[in-house]
């Protein structure tokens, strides 16, 4: 029987070639887009499954919360905290520390030869305690986890890591080999890991150096030393809960302990809580990072989601239309089949496995194009998931799932239209042509409504997305962007004696030609990190403390970016800070009316610190944020970013590049193997708006793709309507109509269900765009004409698609279409 | 065989209730060869298709080797009519997307005849027909008389006692229609009851009995047309 259905199914597919392209088409991208958030959340979900009693392992991370109200998460714990908690919390199985290195040079030296081979920056370096291995999964090729980072100056490698180092000699032969960073820490070898590369985990370090190795050497103090007020995210804390314990007994014990070591007096509190945050937590809390790796998103994966049950969902609501619509040409076949005996359950299953076939193909379809959505989605989609990741079992299970899925939702309502047919009725007459049986036309019309909603949606959504991202980059920021260039100097912590370095190399950059100005400061005006102080100032009346963005100056940094002053005087060069120059909304909060006013007040550091200056306000960040309290200082000791500006490229179009050239060329001479990394300030602006711009590119394919699909359906109902109708429009020109009259009369439906879908588009989009607008402190305005664009763009579109088919039909010669009746 | 009793069929139309059958009461014996005649509107279609089982009825009853078909369910009357009861149409209705072969194995599916044995019975009636030559071709690829004749092949193989033809000759010149007829005739002969809808006294006349049709009602003389 099913022989006979698949034989009915194929033929019936070639013959409606068009239809059927529609159908697979449609449903195809759906599938696909199916298919590639599935791999997405399949793989975000999976982080960490593999560590043993993950359950019980929790890392330890602080908020630091300010009296003003502010809070700053930070996902580390002060140095001493660890070891104290280990001995003093009961509850716990385990508890271990690491702290996550800077980059590295490394050496290793080779007998007979003089020189050791060097890397240079080496990454993914921690200095981890002798509970790590024990805490987290790992599997030991050579040495093993008793006897590994208990002593100072010992060090474990991945396998990868020391085949870098090593070549291709035995993990055996590698331990008790010596590995020296950064010129002065002399390690031993004492263990080789396999990789966790391959394991979707965010725990991807290569080389675990014991931390004894840290408290021996001056690294423990750059991270912190003994302070408890001292707090880094490089200090990783993880415990293990011995299983009777919860997390919030534990939580609840530290602030006793903190108070105990850190001598906070009686009855003050110290600011801080410490959370205990599960490992499942780890690659998804925004609030605290994992270790500077990519986090998953769940609000991105919610958008995707959608994406995926839109274009699913239209391309169902084709199937179900173009099916519908066309059961009619099916009525006689159906009829047949009853009087030859056929029951309503085995047309039911023919008209599956007809629409089983053809899901199967999309599905085939969708596969296919894996790699191009995976391409058209790549700002959203984890580096880890290729096309490769189609090759698991569970996938091709999903796959087989969401198709008979996908079978049922878009075959299930045509199959019971068809079979409801009465072969009395189908039968009695030749001609027949059943309008009545080819299901309710409400439903038909609403799916279409449905799906040009959708597409109305998103077209404006992503209209709107793209005018915020305009108005932010064009906005006047307060500082000028264009033409900048700016570097960072290597500087090492290690290092005792001062690196002038980069003073000789400003006195250098100053002669060459091409450039107008150089500065030597901190970060530019606007970027991505800062820092903050809890500033006092006496205002006259009272005290004023707050927390304040600190920024460094430079000398000709303010003319390079000029920004404006509003009162007062600049900052004079100087070592270390001798003065301050503040922004108009830092002496607004200080209950200044006048902000000339601030200009002699002192910020009280110790030291009394004179403010000398007021400048205009600027966006430090993205608009997201409004303009907070800014202070500026001159401290060359904290200056190790060059800032250069470029001069006006006018009709020689390699100038900067000459220029930028003459300035590698001065550094290398001065940095002799260190690398040189120019960033374009405007460029980096733009890094501030990635996620709108993530947005934004996600909309437009996401509005396009369902365009697309609505069109193909539009199309493929005007065919059918054009089609049924040849007779009534001969009848209709032969009395006299004009092509004009025939078009619009065919086209009038179709124009209706637009319209109808634009005005239940609009208030929707208007108020999601709204809300989505509020979250910036700076935000462009939802004009009429967006929304008047975006529907017209719709409606135009829809015409176009209408008059290609009708046209056609309206100007065939009469005589024709009658003859035939 | 069947017997129909006191069979009423009516619409309404506001407060005027229109008959298509009024009144119809008609017994068939086993291997008669039974054509209704009437002008057109007389309801001789509607009759067809209650006997078929196709239709239903307003009123009366109707019994059917013993079975009360009143009194069935939908799905017991389509497994009654499927084994017993075989139709022609005038328009021929085969499967455009199936082949002759195809076409006339459908009743076999549903009747869950085996594969096996499929083949084997719808190769007797090809030959038997004479067109296993156009076993692999689609309808569209034959004439108007071959096409009928598949639709009888279709109608005869699974073995019905009832042969139920509206105008089976309607869409056929005279000399295809005078084949069809005499084929009725023989199968008639070999013991296939016989039911037919005509316009044609000369089919009528291969029958052994006519049933007069007037504005649903059966009449005893036949209708001056």
């Amino acid at each position: 029987m099913f022989r006979n259905y698949f034989i009915i199914a194929l033929r019936k597919i070639n013959r409606n070639r068009l239809f059927s392209f529609i159908n697979i088409a449609g449903l195809g991208i759906g599938i696909s887009a199916a298919l590639v958030i599935y791999l997405v959340v399949q793989h975000e979900f999976n982080y960490e499954k593999f560590q043993n009693d993950r359950d019980r392992i929790y890392r330890v991370t602080t908020d630091l919360c300010f009296s003003d109200g502010t809070l700053f998460p930070n996902s580390g714990v002060p140095m001493p905290m660890p070891a104290t908690v280990r001995s003093e919390v009961p509850g716990l199985e385990m508890v271990t520390h690491f702290i996550t290195a800077n980059e590295a040079k490394v050496e290793v030296p080779f007998v007979g030869s003089e020189s050791p081979a060097v890397f240079k920056k080496q990454n993914q370096i921690i200095y981890a305690d002798e509970f790590y291995f024990r805490m987290f999964t790992y599997e030991w090729v050579a040495g093993s986890r008793q006897t590994s980072l208990k002593d100072p100056f010992q060090v474990v490698l991945t396998e990868t890591k020391a085949k870098t180092y090593f070549g291709e000699m035995k993990p055996q032969d590698i331990i008790g080999r010596t590995i020296i960073y950064d010129d002065s820490i002399k390690t031993t070898v004492a263990g080789v890991v396999k990789d966790n590369a391959s394991r979707t985990t965010d725990f991807q370090f290569t080389e675990f150096i014991s931390l004894s190795t840290a408290q021996t050497t001056g690294l423990k103090y750059h991270h912190g030393g003994d302070e408890w007020g001292s707090i880094n995210s490089s200090s990783q804390m993880f415990v293990k809960l011995d299983g009777a314990t919860l997390a919030q007994q534990v939580e609840a014990q530290l602030p006793a302990l903190r108070s105990r070591h850190a001598k906070t007096p009686a009855g003050e509190k110290d600011g801080m809580e410490n959370h205990l945050q599960t490992l499942t937590d780890l690659h998804f809390n925004p609030m605290y990072d994992v270790f500077g790796r990519r986090q998953g998103s769940r609000s991105t994966m919610l958008g995707l989601l959608a994406v995926a049950i839109f274009l699913l969902l239209l391309g169902c609501i084709n199937f179900v239309n173009l099916t519908t619509a066309q059961s009619a040409l099916r009525a006689k076949e159906i009829g047949i089949r009853k009087t030859a005996g056929s029951t309503k359950g085995q047309l039911i299953m023919q008209f599956l496995s007809e629409t089983f076939i053809l899901t199967l193909a999309a599905t085939i379809l969708s596969v296919v194009m894996v790699p191009w959505l995976l391409n058209i989605f790549s700002d959203f989609i984890p580096p880890e998931v290729d096309f490769s990741s189609l090759n698991q079992p569970h996938v091709w299970i999903f796959l087989g799932v969401l198709t008979v899925a996908v079978t049922f939702l878009s075959g299930f309502y045509p199959a019971w239209v068809l079979t409801k047919f009465q072969p009395v009725t189908v039968l009695k007459s030749p001609g027949f042509t059943g309008k009545s049986g080819t299901g309710k036309p409400w439903i038909r019309k609403t799916l279409t409504v449905t799906q040009f909603v959708i597409a109305q949606f998103l077209i404006i959504a992503s209209f709107v997305v793209s005018k915020q991202i305009q108005f932010s980059m064009a906005k006047d920021l307060g500082y000028k962007k264009d033409a900048i260039v700016y570097f960072q100097v290597p500087f090492n912590f290690f290092d005792e004696k001062k690196d002038d370095r980069r003073f000789r190399l400003v006195e250098k950059l100053r002669l060459i030609p091409e450039l107008e100005k150089v500065s030597l400061g901190g970060s530019p005006p606007a970027s991505n990190g800062m820092s903050t102080s809890d500033l006092k100032v006496d205002n006259g009346k009272k005290l004023v403390q707050m927390m304040v963005e600190m920024k460094y100056g430079g000398e000709n940094y303010f003319d390079i970016y000029q920004l404006k002053l509003i009162a007062g005087r600049w900052l004079q060069p100087s070592d270390t800070v001798k003065e301050y120059l503040i922004n108009e909304t830092y002496a607004k909060s200080l209950g200044l009316e006048d902000p000339l006013k601030a200009v002699g007040l002192f910020v009280d550091r110790g030291k009394k610190i004179p403010i000398v200056g007021v400048i205009g306000d600027f966006n430090t960040t993205s608009t997201h944020t409004a303009i907070k309290p800014l202070a500026y200082s001159f401290e060359t000791e904290n200056n190790y970013v060059v800032h250069l500006s470029l001069k006006e490229r006018g009709d020689q179009p390699d100038l900067w590049k000459q220029g930028l050239d003459k300035v590698e060329k001065e550094f290398s001479q001065l940095y002799p193997g260190e690398e040189l990394e120019f960033t374009f300030f405007d460029e980096s602006i733009a890094t501030f708006y990635k996620k709108e711009q993530d947005i934004s590119r996600l909309l437009k394919w996401a509005s396009g793709l369902c365009i697309f699909i609505s069109c193909l359906g539009l199309m493929g109902l005007v065919i059918y309507i054009t089609n049924t109708r040849t007779k009534e429009i001969g009848v209709r020109k032969v009395l006299g109509a004009s092509i004009t009259q025939i078009v619009t009369l065919l086209s009038k439906d179709f124009v209706k269900v637009v319209l109808v879908a634009f005005f239940i588009a609009l208030p929707l989009a208007w108020w999601a765009m709204h809300t989505w607008l509020i979250d910036f402190a700076y935000r462009t305005r939802l004009s009429w004409w967006i929304f008047a664009i975006s529907g017209a763009g719709m409606l135009l579109l829809a015409i176009i698609i209408l008059s290609a088919r009708t046209i056609r039909s309206a100007s065939a010669n009469p005589v024709k279409s009658l003859r035939s009746e | 065989m069947l017997e129909l009793k006191g069979i009423y069929k009516w619409f309404n139309t506001g407060n005027n209730r229109t008959f298509l059958l009024k009144d119809v009461d008609l017994s068939v014996k086993a291997g008669e060869f039974i054509s209704i005649m009437g002008p057109s509107g007389s309801g001789k279609s509607t009759l067809l298709n209650v006997i078929g089982m196709l239709d239903s009825f307003d009123q009366g009853e109707y019994h059917f080797l013993h079975e009360s078909v009143h009194k069935l369910k939908e799905k017991q009357r389509s497994a009654l009519y499927k084994q017993y009861i075989g139709f022609v149409f005038q328009a021929y209705h085969l499967i455009d997307e199936l082949t002759v072969y195809e076409n006339i194995e459908t009743p076999l599916i549903y009747q869950d005849v085996k594969t096996s044995e499929r083949k084997a019975m719808v190769a007797d009636i090809l030959d038997r027909f004479q067109i296993v030559g156009k076993k692999d071709l689609f309808p569209t690829q034959l004439s108007g008389g071959q096409q009928q004749l598949v639709g009888i092949a279709r109608a005869l193989i699974a073995r019905p006692k009832l042969l139920l033809a509206d105008e089976p000759t309607g869409n056929l010149n005279s000399k295809q229609g005078e084949e069809i007829m005499s084929l009725f005739k023989q199968l008639n002969d070999e013991g296939v009851t016989i039911i037919q809808v005509t316009h044609s006294e000369k089919n009528a006349g291969y029958g052994s009995r006519v049933i007069n049709l007037l504005d649903g009602m059966i009449v005893n003389e036949p209708v001056v047309k």
